[in-house]
């Protein structure tokens, strides 16, 4: 039988429709987040899951189609993340595949790695576009206070992203990994490419 | 769920692969050449094309989106830009820097120039248009299948999620309160959801492969209808200005 790697572009039925649930379920995040005036955004936990679940190639497209489709339906600014979003989906993916979502602590490093990851991702794009700042009222304070000691602009753009992606990118895991330890093993069995157990 | 807003114009006509050209076209050379003049006439005609289009007054809500963005572009760099030199005014003890000031009113121009021209798109097309006309273009019916199902799947899933909201008041959660409170509810509310939705997805998949969603062969169009008029001459006048605003940056 041949073997399975976590980048088989193999790409079954039940993969492909884990995408618009994912995105649904990023929607749904941040939804539940507005509604509960959580300081957070967890408008990944769709992403993340279905990294966590199909492996990485099918995590980052994920990530793309849900900033487009963000982008179509509410907010255009957020077709520039895009690619933050593509790597988020693959972080976790590859991570995941090699044992990072063993127990709740290795969880959160695997958040803080993505938060970290996601922030120098995001920085570029920031400063290309709009000067730097993210749009997140806590980032930007600190943005401003770091601008005001005349510290470089990079830096303090690096800054304002760690502030908002790290707390934001480790509860987001934390979330998906307890969501993901909960799902029942048939479920699980239909997007892992590497078993051969249960296949449409 | 999409913006998207029936009416006839010209706008609505051209085909949605020009449109999409517009769009990356009339950001990219907002950035190309970094002087307000030109930023303006670009955002000018972008707002031309939206009223042509009818389309002018749903951009309003969309702008209001990014209005947080762009306040704080203008508060942050207008106080503490790195070249601040020249004093513009003072609100009270702080001082407004006209070097700030100049760069955040191009990054705003910027944004609402990225914002309408993507406005030109999604208020004009259909999704199912523009996914019909990129897969006739070559790409893989499955992405777009994927691209299509999140604008039916979404809906159904708020729904479900007004449900689940009030199954789990009526257990006693609790959704308002301190920020303890508020984290606690989270779960109980996603996590019925999530497993939900997932498990449609094990049904769907059934359906789909039921129905030869991974047959081999060509696939045919429901609607064969491909025929925009002024598609190649429109995408040539863009690609054309893209050019232009390349040389014009390098020789001036």
């Amino acid at each position: 039988m041949k073997k399975n790697s976590m980048w088989s572009l193999n790409f079954t039925t039940a993969a492909l429709v884990l995408i618009p649930a994912a995105i649904g379920i990023n929607y749904l995040g941040k939804l539940f987040a507005g509604l509960l005036k959580l300081p957070l955004w967890l408008d990944s936990i769709g992403t993340v899951l279905a990294s966590m679940l199909a492996g990485p190639i099918i995590g980052a497209i994920a990530g793309i189609v849900n900033n487009i489709i963000y982008g179509f339906t509410a907010d255009p600014i957020s077709f520039v993340y895009a690619i933050t979003s593509a790597v988020i989906g693959l972080i976790v993916g590859i991570m995941a595949y090699k044992g990072w979502i063993a127990n709740v602590g290795k969880a959160l490093v695997l958040g803080l790695v993505v938060g970290l990851i996601a922030a120098t991702v995001s920085t570029p794009l920031n400063i290309m576009f709009w000067g730097g700042q993210t749009g997140n009222v806590w980032g930007d304070a600190l943005f401003a206070m770091m601008m005001a000691q005349d510290m470089p602009l990079w830096f303090a753009s690096f800054a304002d992203s760690i502030v908002v992606d790290v707390p934001d990118k480790m509860a987001t895991v934390l979330i998906s990994f307890l969501i993901f330890k909960g799902l029942p093993k048939n479920l699980t069995h239909l997007y892992d490419n590497r078993s051969e157990i249960e296949r449409l | 769920m999409t913006l998207y807003v029936d009416k006839k114009s010209v706008i609505h006509d051209i085909d949605p692969l020009s449109k999409l050209l517009f769009v990356f076209i009339s950001i990219a050379i907002t950035y190309i050449l970094p002087t307000h003049l030109f930023v303006i006439s670009v955002l000018a005609f972008t707002f031309i094309v939206l009223l042509v289009g009818k389309v002018f007054t749903y951009i309003f809500p969309v702008i209001g989106v990014s209005m947080l963005l762009i306040i704080s572009i203008v508060i942050v760099q207008g106080f503490f830009h790195p070249d601040r030199a020249t004093l513009l005014f003072e609100i009270g003890p702080l001082p407004v820097y006209k070097e700030g000031f100049a760069f955040a009113f191009l990054l705003t121009l910027r944004i609402i120039n990225m914002v309408c021209a993507f406005g030109v798109l999604i208020l004009t097309t259909k999704p199912d248009h523009l996914v019909d006309s990129l897969i006739y273009k070559g790409m893989s019916p499955k992405i777009g299948y994927v691209f299509l199902s999140v604008l039916q799947i979404i809906p159904q899933m708020m729904a479900m999620t007004s449900k689940i909201t009030d199954a789990q008041r009526s257990r006693g959660m609790e959704k308002e309160g301190k920020l303890k409170t508020r984290i606690k509810s989270f779960i109980p509310l996603l996590g019925p959801v999530v497993l939900n939705s997932l498990n449609d997805t094990r049904e769907r998949s059934i359906a789909l492969e039921i129905r030869g969603f991974n047959a081999k062969g060509t696939k045919s169009f429901l609607n064969e209808s491909f025929h925009y008029k002024y598609g190649l001459i429109l995408k040539l006048i863009l690609v054309i200005l893209l050019f232009a605003a390349i040389v014009w940056r390098i020789v001036l």
